[in-house]
């Protein structure tokens, strides 16, 4: 049984981002590969969007989330209040162009590119 | 404990009869695998509806922690 504190605070989070991406980590600094490629889409697709970082409450925020939209696992996108999926969904939508058409943008040219690998460390 | 792979296949094929259903291992690890999967159970499904279908079938062996990631690729065929 989720906590209904949480669960309203989640639902009303949903309802005032139109773009609302449930992750591990922050966009910044992804501590999972899967959140690590949605952020990648939505940043290609140059949108605005909210972040949470699931990882301070990883237990309590997958039973709300499986009560409100029957899916555990994170990362998770919401748009319009509806979750469209996590990492393979959103990458599929990406390409198909579905994902733009569901945002309301122009879908963009680049693929969405991965963080360059961090140069090797060098030791003096 | 690694999940076995034609385990994982027969569970998915026994939730959705009549799917075609391939589950490799991504990383070799045993814990993190992708399952393509064509059901003619997805027919008029959106993808997220598709994918619950799948994860609703596998959930015992990640509620035991047999799989901690599983990467899902759906179609009707």
């Amino acid at each position: 049984m989720a906590d209904a504190e949480l669960k309203q605070k989640v639902e009303e989070l949903i309802a005032a981002n139109s773009v609302l991406l449930f992750m591990k980590g922050t966009p910044e600094m992804p501590r999972c590969g899967f959140s690590m490629r949605v952020v990648q889409v939505l940043e290609a697709m140059d949108v605005e969007y909210g972040a949470i970082d699931v990882l301070p409450a990883l237990q309590p925020l997958r039973e709300v989330t499986a009560e409100i939209s029957d899916w555990q696992t994170f990362p998770q996108l919401y748009v319009n209040g509806e979750l469209l999926g996590g990492a393979d969904i959103v990458e599929e939508m990406f390409d198909s162009g579905e994902l733009a058409e569901a945002l309301g943008v122009e879908q963009p040219e680049a693929a969405p590119q991965a963080a360059a690998p961090a140069p090797p460390l060098q030791i003096e | 404990m690694a999940a076995d792979l034609a385990e994982i296949k027969a569970t998915i094929e026994a939730a959705l009869p009549g799917a075609s259903v391939e589950v490799v291992d991504e990383t070799g690890t045993g814990d993190h695998l992708r399952a393509t999967v064509a059901a003619p159970q997805f027919e008029g499904l959106s993808r997220i509806d598709q994918h619950r279908l799948v994860k609703a079938a596998v959930k015992a062996r990640f509620d035991d922690g047999t799989i901690h990631a599983l990467s899902v690729k759906t179609a009707a065929p």
